[in-house]
């Protein structure tokens, strides 16, 4: 009795604490920044109006490859539970081979292996006069470094959160999956308006921080030629040779930013969960 | 149009070593109010459950209302949402409303209008006694309340049959009076119900036929009178001393 006791008093303060020290940091790497770039415009103002550009990219890259893996985690997922066994064969195949490589490698592969490979399949394709053009067009097909970026950072993910679709669905009773095929629903309109708002707000959580990894992750893009954050950072070290400047002002972005939308995530788990309530 | 509105013929389910069913049977006439007994593990559920082809069964007709059904998908979403189901566990949808949960199949499934579905819904609320819960959430309300619910978004689907499996044995006792009630009223206006319940009160006072199943088999039919006074087969009398004390 009094350990439970105790317990219910200690759990929402400890919340409280870790809440208001997570604020902390968001608005002490906010103004550490600013204040870098006010203070000592020599060379962190000019660093930090350099990174700009790269913030820019940075984020647009996140969320754009952000859509497309959540549309990729919820077919994933669905492809996962399927009792159909060619369905769920491509998903887990999916899943398991892209869950096996890095992630940088399979960025490296996108960008450096795959334009060969489908030079390869294109002359054989060629070969055969019905398919000619087709051929044609995977010779001629070459992605901008942000198109391979998302698409590397979208397959990649996409197995991630394919998982987590998964584990939220069948975190639902199956009476619930009953009950709305018993009102006569199709399987997808019970998984629209019954399976899946429920499942929503489980894997809330996770997906938020699927997205603070993936904000992270997308550092390595910088491989690709695409001008992120980090790549503006090692073009402006590789000018001035102020290193310690220059990945101090990146660092400290990043922890803002991630710091930032971690917070956002935890507002947003609130919201659902007085809603449920 | 024959007044027999199911039709079951030479059912058979197994879930690995287990038979569920074993060669069932069965005939229900529209209208009447049937309820399956038996220990549990007799297949009584399953039995239910194929009716409205939550279960596949191995091998077998069911014919509901003059339709046989097969697994085209047609046909079962069709058949299912001629046949209302209330469950054990009552199943309601925990991120809508009481109203919601009514709304929402007569929207999706039945194309009607909101208001038309809302209008439905309030009078199927005020029938089963609780028209002030229409904004309450499931978690808000008492199981009573829940299965009550549950009823009322099964019966907002205009169903020809109700199968009702086990509706109150998930149930505190000072509720299941006011599920049981809402059940006779039902029987009362003719639906045709099939329920698997050892609510006495219920099987006295509503009951055209009792079926006693054991086993994955149908071991005994009649009227109440004849099964609970005078039933033939030792299997019978076994299980009726136990739950009759």
């Amino acid at each position: 009795m009094a350990a439970e006791a105790e317990r219910a008093i200690l759990a929402p303060r400890r919340l409280r604490i870790t809440l208001e020290v997570g604020w902390f940091l968001v608005v002490f790497s906010f103004f550490t920044v600013l204040a870098l770039a006010q203070l000592k415009p020599q060379p962190f103002g000019r660093i930090f109006r350099f990174l700009l550009d790269g913030v820019a990219v940075t984020l647009g890259l996140t969320v754009v490859s952000f859509c497309f893996i959540l549309l990729i985690g919820l077919i994933g997922g669905l492809g996962r539970l399927s009792k159909n066994p060619i369905l769920n064969g491509i998903a887990t195949l999916y899943v398991e081979i892209i869950r096996g490589i890095p992630l940088m490698v399979q960025l490296l592969y996108i960008w450096f292996a795959l334009p060969q490979l489908l030079d390869i399949i294109g002359y054989k394709l060629k070969g055969i006069s019905a398919l000619a053009g087709v051929g044609q067009w995977f010779i001629d097909l070459k992605l901008s470094p942000f198109v391979a970026a998302v698409t590397g950072l979208s397959i990649c993910y996409g197995a991630y959160m394919s998982e987590i679709f998964r584990a939220g669905i069948e975190s639902i009773p199956k009476g619930q999956m009953e009950a709305a095929r018993s009102l006569g629903m199709s399987y997808f309109q019970a998984m629209r308006y019954v399976i899946l708002p429920q499942a929503f707000r489980v894997i809330l959580p996770p997906v938020g921080n699927e997205f603070v990894a993936l904000l992270k992750d997308s550092s390595l893009v910088s491989v690709l030629a695409v001008s992120d954050l980090t790549r503006r950072g090692r073009e402006y070290m590789a000018r001035t040779f102020e290193s310690l400047e220059t990945w101090t002002m990146v660092a400290l972005i990043y922890l803002f930013l991630t710091l930032f939308f971690s917070r956002l995530v935890r507002i947003m788990e609130k919201r659902v969960e007085f809603e449920v309530k | 149009m024959s007044d027999e509105i199911i039709r079951i013929e030479h059912l058979y389910k197994r879930f690995g070593h287990v038979v569920a069913l074993d060669d069932v049977s069965l005939s229900v006439k529209r209208g009447e109010v049937v309820v399956i007994i038996g220990p549990s593990g007799a297949g009584k559920s399953t039995l239910l459950r194929c009716i409205n082809h939550l279960e596949k069964p191995d091998r077998g007709t069911i014919i509901v209302d003059g339709i046989p059904l097969t697994h085209e998908k047609a046909n079962i979403n069709k058949i299912r949402a001629e046949v209302g189901m209330v469950f054990q566990q009552f199943n309601l949808f925990p991120h809508l409303t009481a109203l919601e949960n009514i709304t929402l199949a007569q929207i999706v499934v039945r194309k009607r209008s909101r208001q038309e579905a809302e209008r439905i819904a309030m009078e199927l609320l005020e029938k089963v006694g609780i028209p002030d819960k229409a904004h309450a959430y499931p978690a808000q309300l008492s199981g009573g309340q829940q299965q009550r619910v549950a009823i009322a978004r099964a019966l907002a689907m205009q169903p020809k049959i109700m199968l009702f499996d086990e509706p109150t044995s998930a149930l505190d006792p000072e509720m299941i009076k006011e599920v049981l009630d809402v059940m006779l009223q039902l029987a009362r206006e003719g639906m045709t119900m099939v329920v698997v319940s050892h609510e006495m009160g219920f099987v006295k006072a509503a009951a055209d036929r009792v079926i006693f199943m054991d086993g994955g088999k149908i071991v005994e039919e009649g009227t109440v009178e004849q099964i609970f006074n005078n039933p033939r087969e030792e299997r019978t009398k076994a299980f009726l001393s136990k739950i009759l004390i």
